[in-house]
């Protein structure tokens, strides 16, 4: 768990970057810290692993705060993926992996099983991708490298500070899933920085939006700070989209109301794990009414225009301090 | 590739220079230059300047590469201008007043000669240490440090192999310029090469006078192949 108090950054005599953030983030869960530059989010960011200290205010890991633990030691248990990865251009692969595995002592042949396996992970065949160096790689491959490395003494807290913005919309999207993929099973608690509201929104579990001048405007789930905005500014940055965006984490589950008896067995059908963005492009390139949502071949219900409004005006109204369990990446 | 042909061709072009200096030297000598441009003697002049140069170079890396590394840490990055200033006054000062500016503290001999070229060789290679870590991107110097290396790690891992190609260019200027320089050690007594081209110009014997050119040249081509080569392969270990 990391826990921010007060933590506030001034640099001389000037302005804020960062001004009284107070935020916890479970452990386990992403949190994004996302907002236009000048929000301070990579400031905020490095106060975890002491790259930044803070001017008044701390920052806690498990209720301890990082000012008292050696910065060498904290830095090692703490996995960092940075903007453009900044993998040592000397290194090859292997050994840019092996980073803080050699530091902590670890003998060779642990350090050798542990960068195989991590590559696996990653999804670089070790033999292909062990001794190339970093000029030798791909956007995207340099990027997988940096997260392998950030992983490799297996640290419980991982930051990240624009880790996909260095490559194309293609393989930042590819990137994206397999960072769910990996969150899933691993689940680390993890603090992402991001000026991307979309990408935030997709891997966040949740969301710190920051302000110029480091205010934090709104921290909550994606679900909240689409459905209730806290501030102008808040509802400015997420944008005009964000109803249609509300769309892709709710699933047709969400909407399902019942199958009318002798309904035309005629028009688009989905799975209940679609989202209601899909269902709502089944109904605009159809004539159907409804659309309807079938579960290994058992007819669950229908998915309408009507059903849709419902279930967003539902949504909002709900409590949702916790994540939904049921979104749709 | 083309520079690695090179690399291996020097060596003989080298060779045959050397060889063609020696038959010139003794070809059609008399007596007189005989006794001056014997084999043994040269091959003494040759070691002289060659101890006048490694001396002197080593001492310059060994004060002005600790003298770089200060100068680019943060505490003491203001340290940085006047340290080059001191440097530059080493280098735009002639030699020949270095050398009798140290001649009056040291006297004559292998001593004055090695100050005067040490403070001459300084500056490439404080010069180049500074523009080869300060070179380092930030970026990259931050990731070590968040990674959790010591500044000593991040220094020896990071920045020094970062910098080495710029750092090496250094310190074979620095080596190259004191091949030359050090033909002026003779005007304090220290001897090498320099005392066949000054034996020559005061004999008006021009065979003594370009034997002693000649050789500092190519002395001067083999030190800058030797440091060459060594940077090749100090910077190829570290691709493979």
């Amino acid at each position: 768990m990391i826990r921010y108090e007060e933590a506030t950054k001034r640099y001389g005599g000037g302005p804020p970057a960062v001004d009284r953030l107070t935020l916890e983030v479970p452990a386990g869960q992403t949190c994004v810290l996302v907002g236009p530059s000048g929000g301070g989010k990579t400031t905020a960011l490095k106060m975890v692993n002491r790259l930044v200290e803070p001017t008044s205010g701390r920052v806690l890991i498990d209720g301890r705060d990082v000012a008292s633990t050696d910065p060498v030691t904290l830095r090692r248990g703490i996995g960092y993926v940075i903007q453009q990865v900044g993998l040592f251009p000397h290194l090859d692969v292997a050994a840019n992996v092996a980073t803080v595995p050699r530091l902590l002592g670890w003998d060779r042949r642990r350090i050798d099983a542990r960068v195989d396996e991590l590559l696996d992970l990653v999804g670089l065949e070790p033999a292909t991708y062990r001794h190339r160096k970093p000029d030798e790689l791909s956007g995207g491959q340099r990027q997988r490298v940096g997260v392998a490395r950030a992983l490799a003494a297996d640290p419980p807290i991982l930051l990240m500070d624009e880790p996909f913005g260095a490559v194309d919309p293609v393989t930042r999207a590819r990137l994206q899933d397999e960072f769910l993929r990996l969150q899933r099973t691993l689940r680390r608690t993890v603090v992402l920085v991001t000026h991307d509201i979309d990408e935030a929104l997709r891997l966040g579990d949740r969301l710190a939006v920051l302000a110029t001048g480091g205010r934090l405007e709104q921290y909550g789930t994606p679900a909240d700070v689409l459905a209730r905005p806290a501030t102008p500014f808040v509802a400015d940055f997420v944008g005009a989209g964000r109803t249609l965006r509300r769309l892709d984490l709710l699933s047709a589950r969400d909407a399902l109301s019942p199958c009318a008896p002798g309904a035309d067995a005629g028009g688009p059908v989905l799975p209940p794990t679609a989202s209601l963005s899909d269902a709502m492009a089944a109904l605009l390139t159809s004539d159907a009414p409804a659309v309807r949502v079938v579960e290994a071949g058992l007819p669950l219900g229908v998915v309408s225009l009507e059903s849709i409004r419902a279930a967003l005006r539902r949504d909002a109204a709900a409590a949702t301090d916790e994540p939904s369990g049921d979104r749709v990446s | 590739m083309r520079s690695r042909l090179k690399l291996l061709m020097t060596p003989f072009l080298l060779a045959a220079g050397a060889v063609a200096v020696g038959i010139s030297a003794h070809r059609g000598a008399d007596v007189a230059e005989l006794g001056v441009l014997a084999t043994g003697t040269l091959a003494l002049r040759v070691r002289e300047h060659l101890a006048l140069c490694a001396v002197s170079t080593v001492l310059a890396v060994a004060v002005a590469v600790p003298a770089g590394v200060a100068a680019t840490r943060p505490a003491l990055r203001r340290l940085g201008p006047p340290l080059l200033f001191v440097a530059n006054v080493g280098q735009s000062v002639p030699t020949i007043a270095v050398l009798a500016l140290a001649f009056s503290v040291t006297g004559i001999g292998f001593r004055t000669a090695v100050i005067g070229l040490w403070a001459y060789s300084l500056l490439p290679v404080l010069r180049n240490t500074v523009a080869g870590l300060a070179g380092v991107d930030p970026a990259i110097v931050e990731a070590a440090r968040g990674m959790g290396m010591s500044p000593a790690q991040v220094l020896r891992r990071v920045e020094f192999p970062l910098a080495w190609p710029v750092l090496v260019a250094g310190i074979r200027t620095a080596a190259v310029v004191n091949v030359g320089t050090a033909a002026l050690a003779t005007f304090v007594g220290a001897g090498g090469l320099g005392t066949l081209i000054t034996v020559g110009l005061d004999n008006q014997r021009d065979r003594i006078l370009y034997t002693g050119a000649a050789l500092t040249a190519l002395l001067a081509l083999a030190v800058d192949w030797a440091i060459a080569a060594l940077a090749e392969l100090t910077t190829a270990n570290r691709r493979s």
